[in-house]
């Protein structure tokens, strides 16, 4: 089933908090992972990547090989690196590091390490936190709702198509797309006839699942020069299951919902504030009785709202 | 008769439906407050209560109702009266995909829009929607009525299998295996006689009725191919 949501702010503020409480509204939706992308104040110099360590007893190891492909492609940590104090045997790491200057091919290099160390973000503004649980759960664990930002997505999954780990979860970012994330409430049938043609183009997926495709098909369309709204379009005709899917990068979320109208989702707000969800009773908690959503319930509809906010 | 009003808040709903269904078993009438669009709000009502729910609900709010006459004030999400066997609901604004799922009788009236596949797999009783329905209404459905003034989105009353699909105007597009009907002199002051029941003003109407072409009844899967339509 899976339930997505959405939120903008109008200034930068609680949007880990907001995000949280979309989610916990739909935990009933799926509870095997829950996942956020969140956009903080944009970086002029350097970027945060998000990645998860397979063992906590390596991670020293881990980071030390981490860094030494860093310093490979001309950078270096800007910050010292921080992680969740759990006592899961995964540890979600972030770090701060400077400007690489090919970053695909850093992204490359660094994914030698995935099966140990996988990098789940890198952006200007983006961090990904996506672990197993509910929406409290991840929550308490990786202090999301102090997270202060200007927007971002939340995803609650019930798994039907791969496994379920910390790093089979929502979101996926764009591997290797700076600050572009998905989640995706659906099914994508011919996912791997997809990735067949993208991997064979350079691209790479970490996992079976099938909505790790999207960020990429997007973005690979984008970056042919088709404008977001067209590969939107684009994604209606020629990917095929039941689908709706948020995607967002540093100046806007968008979404996409296939042509049988199957998965739902609302609306509500003004921008430059909006929340979007799978379900209304979702947004409500953060618009109480506040006039009417918008139910995008036609087929085979895309919309694209702008993130207003000016930064400093 | 007296009225008895429970707020929903983010209560538990099995909570909330018990102390509807204790205030109705008291011989009260039911309002419904602080709504915030929650699920499955008032399932299973018996014959004879009379519930408002003053805002908008989630999804299946009156389904399984047994004869309850039932009032959302504002909007409802997916499947409203689901599975309803008789009573009255009415939704004062937009019902949410598939309402009337699966319905066998009684009256499910939606002064606003309808969205995808109202009505689809029905079995009985009337669906009147005043404004619009959504994409697919109707689909598969078995029997029973739907009526629409706003005319309907694409692929109208797809694979109807029987019962009636009723437009004041024209659809976008038709389902497959469907065929566009004259109606009887009879059945057009049934359905104006169910209109003016409901308090909708007389009005000259062009009625499309859309019945099912019956090809489908004698599917053959080597035919499928021209049931495709993508």
């Amino acid at each position: 089933m899976c339930g997505i949501a959405g939120r903008i702010l109008g200034t930068p503020g609680p949007v880990g908090r907001d995000l949280v409480e979309l989610m916990e509204a739909q935990v009933h939706r799926g509870a095997d992972s829950t996942g956020f992308a969140l956009y903080g104040p944009p970086r002029s110099q350097g970027y945060v990547v998000r990645a998860v360590s397979m063992d906590r007893g390596q991670l020293d190891r881990h980071l030390d090989d981490f860094r030494q492909t860093l310093r490979d492609h001309g950078s270096e940590f800007l910050e010292d690196p921080t992680w969740d104090s759990a006592t899961t045997r995964h540890v979600s790491v972030r770090m701060v590091v400077d400007d690489i200057p090919d970053l695909p091919r850093w992204v490359t290099d660094a994914d030698a390490m995935a099966d140990r160390f996988e990098v789940q973000s890198v952006g200007r503004s983006l961090e990904v936190v996506k672990d197993l649980g509910t929406a409290a759960d991840v929550a308490d664990k990786h202090d999301v709702r102090s997270f202060v930002g200007t927007h971002g997505l939340g995803h609650a999954r019930l798994a039907t198509e791969s496994s379920v780990s910390p790093t089979a979860s929502h979101p996926f970012w764009a591997r290797p797309f700076p600050d572009v994330a998905i989640v995706h409430n659906g099914q994508i049938t011919d996912y791997y006839l997809w990735r067949d043609r993208l991997t064979r183009r350079g691209y790479r997926f970490l996992t079976q699942n099938d909505s790790e495709l999207i960020a990429v098909w997007i973005s690979d369309r984008m970056h042919h020069g088709t404008s977001k709204d067209e590969a939107l379009q684009q994604s209606i005709g020629e990917i095929d299951g039941v689908f709706t899917f948020l995607i967002a990068d540093e100046r806007s979320i968008g979404f996409a919902k296939d042509r049988w109208a199957i998965k739902p989702l609302v609306a509500m707000g003004e921008l430059p504030e909006l929340a979007v969800a799978t379900e209304e009773q979702a947004v409500r908690r953060i618009y109480q009785e506040e006039g009417d959503v918008i139910n995008y319930d036609g087929p085979g509809v895309t919309q694209t709202w702008a993130v207003q906010v000016a930064h400093a | 008769m007296t009225v008895t009003t429970i707020a929903v808040g983010e209560r538990p709903i099995r909570e909330v439906n018990a102390e509807i269904r204790a205030a109705l078993s008291a011989g009260r009438d039911v309002q419904v407050t602080d709504t915030r669009s929650r699920h499955n709000l008032g399932v299973g009502l018996p014959a004879g209560a009379t519930v408002h729910f003053a805002g908008s609900v989630g999804y299946y709010c009156g389904g399984l109702n047994d004869g309850a006459n039932i009032e959302v004030e504002r909007n409802a999400g997916w499947a409203v009266g689901e599975a309803m066997a008789t009573g009255e609901i009415l939704v004062n604004g937009y019902a949410g995909m598939s309402a009337g799922a699966s319905m066998r009788g009684g009256l499910l009236h939606i002064r606003g829009d309808a969205g995808p596949r109202c009505g689809v797999a029905m079995k009985g009783g009337d669906i009147l929607v005043e404004g619009r329905l959504g994409y697919l209404s109707g689909f598969m459905a078995h029997a029973g009525r739907i009526i629409a003034l706003g005319g309907a989105d694409d692929a109208c009353a797809d694979s109807l299998w029987g019962g009636e699909v009723w437009l004041a105007q024209p659809p976008k597009s038709l389902g497959v295996d469907t065929r566009i009907a004259e109606p009887d002199p009879d059945e057009v002051a049934a359905v104006n006689a169910l209109l003016a029941a409901r308090g909708i003003p007389d009005a000259p109407r062009e009625w499309h009725k859309i019945v099912s072409a019956q090809r489908l009844w004698h599917f053959e899967s080597r035919d499928a191919g021209a049931w495709l339509m993508i």
